[in-house]
């Protein structure tokens, strides 16, 4: 060996061997200088497959003027931004989101603000928000009676972000240390319909609605007393609770009172009823871990303002008269007419009255570290329909995840889930963090 | 310190009468552990933990977090990496321990024996309070030269029912702890190790490294630095500021 090669491979170990004797750990962390700005974003990519129910009633109302056959595909790619700044005691924040979307029915880009909102700290006692910023409330997993602001969820992807609403926002924090009464937050909001730009969803021009959430921890329990009213919203008030049982219980639930609520029933003639009604919704659940980590979630939710059995079948017999009159006159009116009347029913995630979710997730199983399959099921307490739902969530590499999900709808004809508009559908999404 | 919270003035009584008690009578195990929770987590503080989870084939996954205490009941801990993590926020208050993750965009209750990021570490090892809080000493002996804590858990809501404790005659730190569930089965394993000052002059343990029956082959460390001693208002440690703890970082 050249010596002077000889002499840098010596060099090398030696200082190879300094260095694993300096220790086995790293004590530095760099994490810990803190930058005034934060700016950070998702990368996702999503491929559906659809394999169709060509008998149902929904893809008779979607496609009853092409025919995609048996199978459609979709396909996603979106991008989300995030970005914060902090001046003592004021902050920005930034979410955006942008998507392009490519399905049987239309390709589209979508760039959205999802939230957009100044904080002002002048205390812990106290916040001021302004902006658009997101709202949920409620304690349940599957469904938020109480949530009246919150926007549609997906419990099984809560990673799934959500547009926010344009508020104004008062937080109010008040910890005690004697007494049952731990803590105690006030949280109020103000959000006004200006033209398009906010909140147009919530009423008519210069509408303005109101909301308030007051939270205590009493006796180790969450207790929210929540109120919605607007001038085009029913008068909304909730009451929701969670509370740990034990080192691996944990039990929750919702309770809403709306007022006025106008309700849409569809008869199988066609026919409309058009009322106000005062519904009560409720949901109780609770959560388990078992010895070797599995997690059981079970809710039961009851759906004041969901249609019963006797409602849906009339709701799926009007579909499949329109159908076939359309069928008979090539007339589209008829059948169009039916998509519009069936809206206020499929705008709900969930129509019916009442339902059942059981969620079970394994952790880790066969030492596979961040690997956890899970399958759920959402079952229509009224007419015994229900979906189905394996999937699964892994983190193979630091900041990249793979998930995948298969809904699979089981009911005969004229049941809530018979009648989707897919026998199956799986679905494959990666998601990258920067 | 403020001496009206009745813990801080039982920590003090132990200060000022613990040399004394090593001059005449030997220390008792509440003293022992008084003195273990003292030095591992000494009063309200903030510092920085970097966990490490350790698979079979060496392949390694590092989380980092900033972590708050104030009083004996009340821990946050904030994700700071990796970017897939960030932003997530635990809250504990007692046996209450709430997630909260940016995208979910609500605090929901969590479980102590669940885990937030995978690996053998679970959310009471992360949010640990004072083993005081959650422990009583049942019984001291010795054993290899240390002293031995036997502790058995004050209510059915702590992660481990029992503890086997090991601490150091000198430093009065624990060099290993054994954790059992209820049926007596051990859950884990804790190893304290590099006994060093991690800041302002709190000399412990820097790291704890963890392993268990449950997942053999794996380990997880978790190496704490950068501490400083910060006392923030009760408000901080509520359910409505978890949100926003990172504007305190």
């Amino acid at each position: 060996m050249n010596p002077r090669l000889g002499g840098f491979v010596l060099l090398l170990l030696m200082w190879h061997g300094a260095a694993v004797m300096a220790g086995d750990y790293d004590f530095i962390i760099p994490e810990a200088e803190k930058k005034p700005y934060e700016l950070g974003g998702r990368l996702e990519g999503r491929y559906i497959y659809h394999r169709l129910n060509e008998d149902a009633a929904r893809y008779r109302l979607n496609y009853h003027q092409d025919d995609p056959g048996g199978e459609t595909h979709a396909y996603q790619a979106q991008v989300e931004l995030t970005g914060s700044y902090q001046w003592g005691p004021l902050k920005a924040d930034l979410l955006t989101h942008h998507a392009y979307a490519d399905t049987y029915e239309k390709n589209e880009w979508h760039n959205d603000l999802y939230e957009g909102y100044f904080s002002f700290t002048p205390t812990p006692h106290l916040v001021l928000d302004a902006g658009k910023k997101r709202i949920l409330w409620g304690k349940g997993y599957a469904w938020n009676p109480a949530g009246f602001l919150n926007p549609p969820k997906d419990p099984d992807d809560p990673a799934l972000n959500q547009e926010g609403r344009t508020l104004l926002a008062l937080d109010l924090i008040k910890s005690l240390s004697t007494g049952g009464l731990a803590n105690l937050g006030l949280t109020a909001l103000l959000l006004p319909v200006i033209d398009n730009w906010a909140n147009p969803e919530m009423g008519g021009e210069n509408a303005l609605n109101a909301a308030a959430k007051l939270y205590l921890l009493w006796y180790d329990t969450d207790i929210d007393f929540i109120y919605f009213e607007g001038e085009d919203q029913p008068r909304s008030l909730g009451l929701d609770a969670a509370k740990n049982l034990a080192e691996n219980i944990e039990v929750h639930a919702e309770l809403a009172y709306r007022q006025d609520v106008p309700r849409v029933t569809l008869k199988e003639d066609g026919s409309v009823k058009k009322t106000l009604a005062d519904p009560v919704s409720w949901l109780a659940g609770i959560r388990y871990l078992n010895t070797i980590d599995t997690t059981f979630i079970a809710e039961y939710y009851h759906n004041g303002s969901g249609y019963d059995r006797d409602a849906l079948r009339d709701f799926f017999a009007y579909q499949k008269t329109a159908v076939a009159q359309w069928q008979a006159t090539a007339d589209p009116a008829t059948i169009q007419r039916a998509g519009r009347m069936t809206q206020p029913y499929y705008q709900q995630r969930n129509f019916a009255k009442d339902y059942f979710y059981l969620k079970i997730s394994q952790k880790e199983p066969f030492d596979i570290l961040y690997f956890t399959p899970w399958m759920t099921t959402v079952v229509n307490l009224q007419d015994f329909s229900f979906n189905l739902q394996p999937g699964m969530t892994w983190t193979p590499l630091t900041n990249l995840e793979l998930n995948f999900r298969a809904a699979i709808p089981v009911g005969p004809a004229n049941t809530e889930f018979g009648e989707k508009q897919d026998i199956v559908r799986p679905e494959w999404w990666v998601r990258y963090y920067f | 310190m403020h001496l009206k919270h009745p813990a801080c003035f039982l920590v003090l009584c132990l200060v000022l009468l613990g040399p004394a008690a090593g001059h005449g009578d030997p220390l008792t195990g509440p003293q022992i552990l008084a003195q273990v929770d003292r030095n591992l987590q000494p009063g309200d503080l903030e510092m920085y933990r970097k966990i490490i989870n350790i698979e079979p084939d060496g392949r390694k996954k590092e989380f980092v977090l900033w972590f708050l205490k104030k009083d004996q009941d009340k821990v946050v801990t904030l994700f700071i990496s990796p970017a897939s993590e960030a932003g997530r926020a635990t809250l504990r208050l007692g046996d209450n321990m709430w997630l909260y993750i940016p995208n979910v965009g609500k605090p929901i209750r969590i479980t102590s024996m669940q885990s937030v990021v995978g690996g053998v570490f679970n959310n009471a090892d992360i949010m640990r309070l004072d083993y005081g809080v959650e422990y009583d000493v049942a019984h001291l002996s010795e054993d290899q030269g240390q002293y031995l804590l036997d502790l058995k858990a004050k209510s059915g809501t702590v992660a481990y029912d029992r503890l086997q404790m090991w601490v150091l005659k000198k430093e009065l730190v624990p060099s290993r702890i054994d954790c059992f569930a209820a049926t007596g089965m051990r859950i884990k394993t804790l190893h304290f190790k590099e006994v060093k000052d991690i800041g302002e002059g709190s000399i412990r343990p820097a790291v704890m490294e963890t392993d268990s029956p449950l997942y053999q082959g794996y380990r997880s460390v978790m190496i704490s630095a950068n501490l400083k001693k910060r006392r923030l208002p009760d408000e901080v440690f509520t359910l409505n500021y978890l949100p926003r703890i990172k504007d305190l970082r």
